[in-house]
């Protein structure tokens, strides 16, 4: 295990903001350590993407984010135990390896009365309820924390259903998100109702608007900051990415992460006027398609890096789009307001993707992408134990590589003469898992790294000049 | 052994051999046919539209190949057999495809089912989650508008009752389904698990008022049984997501066991819940399939606010099918890579524990070169039972 | 008239045969079982009848076992080998309530009773670097003799860790680790490692509980032993033949049978006591 660790190099980042993030987390999980101790405050396990932080915020709840404990866990390489306890109790490797890491944590922990040895950050606390929501983000998370309450049957579970339509190309999605929007607003009302009802606090409607306007503001700053990614070279990647999606995700509605971006926005700007980048020499700028990262090898990004790769946007864990380009009905209700929201970003890319022959959201948005970020290749990740983010992926690529051509090229026609066509772009697709280590060799990953960094170059070679 | 001369042997043989023959002839004669997998999909609206639903199955016999250029293998092994199957052109004759939020592996694989299939309809239900009463009221909504979709599909507008008279057939056709079942009650069972399994599949594939027929004809000589086509041996319970062939059911019974009930998709999760035939018929749809299945994918509320209690309530079924069948083991079957039932498996088998019947928990792929692994474990378990 | 039983085990690796009497067991043979397994079972049937100086037709009731049991046309009855080891290791030790064995192309763990009948078992079968063939392999591609394979890694200071989950890319890995200068024995005790952490995975899906009973041909290996004992974190007791408890369990079912049959007045069906010729493909 030592050897390992000593191996193991902690990924340099490109951003000050992204390299505070580290402590922010750990100074996190403390809170969470030192609010159980203290016993005041209720806390909950959640997860991220639900639009409920408003909610929770304002009934002084404290959120503990169990998907980024196991990612924290897996970081740390220190996986395997918690994922080797839950087979134990009879669940398969196959399943999701965060829920795996928790239910083995929580087990550990409640069978042993105290903390697994050595807990990472000093561990996950018992929660006093749990909230979960599935419905077209990820299905398992209600089993999850379903499968929890064995070991915890004294913590009550708020499952809120939070439902969207799925895009069809022949049909207006707003013919049918009356109906939707009417359901959400009773999920999230029933919600309040119980977390009203565990905590004894009532809701104070003023807070939970001014939350919400400041999560809106929150949006809008996000999406202008990462804009600001485009420029060449990029000053910032998707490894750093991974890190800034803290605030995104389990900061939310706080001025922690207004500022958090604030800051950043400022930082970004600084490196661009310097023409800093994210790589010493940026020969290619590539866009992370889709897939959860492997949490256990982000310093993959510093490798891609060495290679005169950077990374200047990404689909995984930016959460947000920016409301002033979304027409979301005019309410003065939050909670009317949050379901809108909800709607407006799931279906962000639904008119775009209508107006293309042969589109679909998924695929819009990396044309979108593509060609706001000046990008010359698309990397996807599959981990195994994931079919909520990673079933698809191929057939996007595939999608993509149908409809959007916008490289062109000269290749050698059958009579041996040059002629020129256009081709999609290249594209990558790696393999193992979101903590799971053993699913992963650095050696082959870096070999399909190099032979597709081989492959932009040819591309770029035969590429005709415009 | 089934008589060569039975409704068994000479017409559920054919049909589930050669799985969708009927509905191929059905739609040469420009009848529309339209496809599902899963238990969630509502199929009375699909026979209110005039069209006929027609149940996709996979094949464990065919590697799996062309599908896997398009979809991951991380999904569903089943799943990712009906889609390998479609590609290959399996189901040419049907003119669409309904699919249900029913798992991640279906939700997450729509548009590469839609975009690679080139049938002229495609529709996905979203089937809430949990079972609130704000549910039914998205849900009745939500079935409308799969109502309206099939209304623009076929041209004709679908009436109140034209559902309600299609929930009745179909109802007819769970009642005797249930009714075929009820010769499984005794000991030895006078119908085998894998004769049971052929008549229930074939039963998917063909026209609502022809798999009743059928169903009828099979009830008529059920009735005229004299011998029970099996021996005596340990009654199994066969608790399973879909299972659309025999070979492990076949397996289990050349062991000297009798599968004598189950919870499989294409068996009593389809077959049992009953819709409501009074009052409005769209509000009958809605209760049946969010709330009258039963399917790990619902998520239902811990009220007994134990363990226990919540197990009971969540498997009750399980339970009372148990007892009524008279189960002496159970055979939990569950599919590599599937979340839903995978996540509840410490959860059944304590749920099995506390009823004290024993159970073997297999876990497995979709696909007959398995078969001689699980037949060491099933052996195993029968010895230790016996 | 005395009541002789006997056992045989077609494993995927190797064959054995036992012959017990009411007093104890009076014949053993073990050999390799090979694509001709009609021809083994008569062969390993006839060398055991040799060993006691019996003639087949003195054998009351025979049990066959293993992944071949189906190949024993002479088997009186066929029991799989979760239920022969389990009455074979609890002939060897009464207070045995989990066996794990680490057979040449699988591994399985079983949770036995005080009478030796499982209760609950695990098995894995489907991938060679969870059995016996992940050490065969290595061995062979070391230049190591298989029974050198212990013996070497119990002089191991500083194993190696293997980080690859596949046969084949382990194999890459350690050839690799030779060219650096790897002691041996590091090498061979990383091996050992890997294997017993996979193999105390599947253990731990069961509720281990004392004694813990290590069966097989991987039992046969020290280094293996010591590293399945160090990732369970429980003390292994090993057979004094390890690769004998199957047989040694069918023929005790046998026995078990039989008295059972007695005590309720039936009769058990036999095969007849003959050992056919086998025909040889394109003889």
């Amino acid at each position: 295990m030592a050897e390992e660790q000593k191996k193991h190099k902690k990924r340099r980042t490109a951003t000050e903001a992204a390299a505070s993030i580290g402590p922010m987390v750990k100074e996190f999980i403390a809170g969470t350590v030192r609010a159980r101790q203290e016993g005041q405050t209720k806390i909950a396990y959640t997860f991220i993407v639900c639009g409920h932080e408003e909610i929770l915020s304002a009934l002084g709840v404290l959120p503990l984010w169990t998907e980024n404990f196991a990612g924290i866990c897996g970081a740390k390489r220190d996986a395997e135990r918690f994922l080797q306890r839950a087979e134990s109790l009879g669940f398969s490797r196959s399943l999701c390896t965060y829920a795996l890491c928790g239910l083995g944590f929580d087990q550990w922990r409640e069978e042993a009365g105290e903390m697994p040895p050595d807990a990472p950050w000093g561990g996950q606390v018992r929660p006093d309820f749990m909230v979960s929501t599935g419905q077209i983000l990820c299905d398992p998370r209600a089993k999850w924390y379903q499968a929890a309450q064995q070991y915890m049957p004294d913590v009550p579970i708020y499952n809120i259903d939070l439902p969207h339509p799925l895009f069809d190309p022949k049909k207006d999605h707003r013919e049918v998100w009356g109906y939707y929007h009417k359901y959400l607003v009773a999920q999230y009302r029933g919600f309040i109702k119980f977390v009203e009802d565990i905590t004894g606090n009532k809701m104070d409607y003023d807070r939970l608007a001014e939350l919400v306007a400041l999560s809106d503001k929150t949006w809008n700053l996000i999406d202008e900051t990462y804009k600001l990614r485009a420029a060449r070279p990029s000053p910032m990647g998707t490894g750093d990415a991974m890190n800034t999606m803290v605030p995104i995700n389990f900061k939310m509605a706080s001025q922690e992460a207004y500022d958090f971006f604030v800051n950043l926005n400022a930082e970004l700007k600084e490196k661009i006027a310097k023409g800093e980048g994210e790589c010493e020499d940026e020969k290619y700028r590539l866009m992370w398609g889709g897939g959860l990262p492997s949490w256990f090898a982000l310093s993959d990004f510093n490798y891609f890096n060495s290679k005169g790769c950077s990374f200047p946007v990404e689909t995984t864990y930016r959460m947000v789009m920016p409301l002033n380009e979304m027409d979301l009905p005019e309410t003065n209700d939050p909670v009317e307001h949050l379901a809108w929201r909800w709607l407006g970003y799931w279906t962000f890319w639904f008119d775009k993707a209508r107006k293309r022959p042969g589109s679909e959201p998924d695929v819009e948005r990396l044309i979108n992408w593509i060609e706001e970020y000046h990008i010359d290749g698309v990397v996807m990740h599959e981990a195994f134990s994931c079919r909520t983010w990673h079933v698809g992926l191929i057939w996007q690529l595939n999608q993509l590589a149908k409809i959007y051509k916008p490289i062109p090229v000269l290749t050698l026609g059958a009579n041996g003469q040059q002629k020129k066509s256009n081709r999609e772009l290249p594209s990558l697709i790696l393999e193992s898992d979101i903590i799971d280590i053993s699913s992963y060799s650095e050696v082959d990953t870096r070999n399909k790294i190099d032979a597709f960094v081989e492959t932009l170059e040819s591309v770029r070679q035969t590429r005709v000049e415009r | 052994m089934t008589d060569k001369n039975s409704i068994i042997a000479s017409k559920v043989e054919p049909l589930y051999r050669d799985y969708g023959a009927r509905a191929r002839e059905i739609a040469a004669q420009g009848r529309k046919v339209i496809g599902y997998v899963c238990s969630f999909v509502p199929l009375e609206l699909i026979t209110a539209a005039g069209c006929v639903p027609f149940r996709i199955r996979g094949d464990v016999a065919e590697p799996i190949t062309k599908g896997d250029t398009l979809l991951e293998t991380i999904v569903c092994p089943f799943y990712r057999s009906t889609f390998d199957l479609a590609v290959k052109g399996k189901y040419d004759f049907l003119t669409g495809v309904v699919i249900p939020h029913a798992c991640d592996s279906m939700t997450r694989s729509f548009s590469v089912w839609s975009y690679s299939l080139n049938y002229p309809y495609f529709h996905f239900v979203n089937i809430p989650s949990v079972v609130d009463d704000s549910s039914f009221v998205f849900f009745n909504a939500e079935l409308d508008a799969y109502k309206t979709s099939l209304e623009e599909f076929t041209g004709q507008k679908i009436s109140d009752a034209a559902i309600a008279k299609a929930i009745k057939l179909h109802n007819d056709n769970r009642r005797k389904a249930k009714a075929i079942y009820a010769y499984r009650q005794s000991d030895p069972p006078m119908i085998s698990g894998v004769e049971l399994t052929k008549v229930m599949t074939v039963g998917t594939s063909l026209p609502i008022e022809e798999s009743n027929a059928l169903f009828d004809e099979v009830l008529a000589e059920l009735q005229q049984r004299t011998a029970a086509p099996v021996k005596k041996g340990p009654r199994i319970l066969f608790d399973a997501a879909c299972v659309d062939n025999i070979e492990l059911i076949e397996l289990i019974e050349a062991s000297g066991a009798n599968v004598v009930v189950d919870t499989i998709c294409n068996g009593t999760r389809d077959y049992f819940p009953l819709a409501d035939e009074q009052g409005d018929p769209i509000d009958a749809l809605s209760r049946r399939y969010l709330d009258g299945i039963n399917c790990p994918k619902t998520y239902r509320t811990n009220t007994a606010g134990t363990f226990e209690g919540d197990c009971a309530s969540r498997f009750g079924d399980i339970a009372a099918l148990a007892k009524d069948y008279k189960v002496d083991g159970a055979v939990l079957y569950i599919y590599k890579y599937c979340d839903p039932f995978g996540f509840e498996v410490p959860a059944r088998k304590a749920f099995y524990d506390a009823l004290k019947v024993p159970v073997l928990y297999l876990e497995d792929m979709y696909s007959t070169g398995t078969i001689g692994q699980l037949s060491t474990r099933v052996q195993a378990f029968l010895e230790m039972i016996g | 008239m005395s009541d002789y039983f006997a056992g045989i085990d077609i494993g995927s690796t190797m064959t054995k045969a036992v012959i017990m009497d009411t007093a104890g067991i009076i014949a053993t043979v073990i050999g390799p079982t090979g694509p001709e397994q009609r021809r083994l079972a008569n062969k390993v049937m006839e060398d055991a009848l040799g060993q006691a100086d019996l003639p087949l037709t003195s054998i009351t009731f025979i049990v066959s076992t293993g992944y071949g049991r189906i190949n024993v046309p002479f088997a009186d009855r066929q029991l799989t080998e979760i239920t022969c080891h389990g009455r074979g290791v609890s002939y060897f030790f009464p207070e045995a309530r989990t066996i794990i064995d680490i057979g040449g192309q699988d591994s399985k763990a079983i949770k036995i009773d005080a009478n030796g009948r499982p209760v609950d078992f695990v098995m894995n079968d489907k991938c060679a670097a969870g059995s016996g063939r992940f050490v065969e392999v290595i061995a062979e591609a070391l230049g190591v003799e298989l029974e050198e394979m212990g013996p070497l890694s119990l002089k191991s200071v500083n194993p190696i860790k293997i980080s690859n989950i596949c046969t084949v890319w382990a194999e890459q890995e350690i050839t690799a680790k030779r060219v650096e200068g790897v002691p041996l024995q590091d090498i061979i005790a990383g091996i050992h490692e890997s294997l017993a952490i996979r193999v105390s995975r599947l253990a731990r899906r069961l509720k281990i509980e004392e004694k813990v009973i290590l069966t097989g041909g991987g039992a046969k290996n020290p280094g293996l032993v010591k590293a399945v004992a160090t990732q369970l974190e429980h003390e292994l007791l090993v057979p004094p033949e390890p690769l004998l408890t199957g047989a040694v369990g069918a023929a005790l079912l046998g026995r078990d049978l039989l008295a059972r049959a007695r005590a309720k007045g039936t009769v058990l069906e036999t095969r007849e006591r003959i050992l056919t010729e086998i025909e040889l493909f394109g003889s």
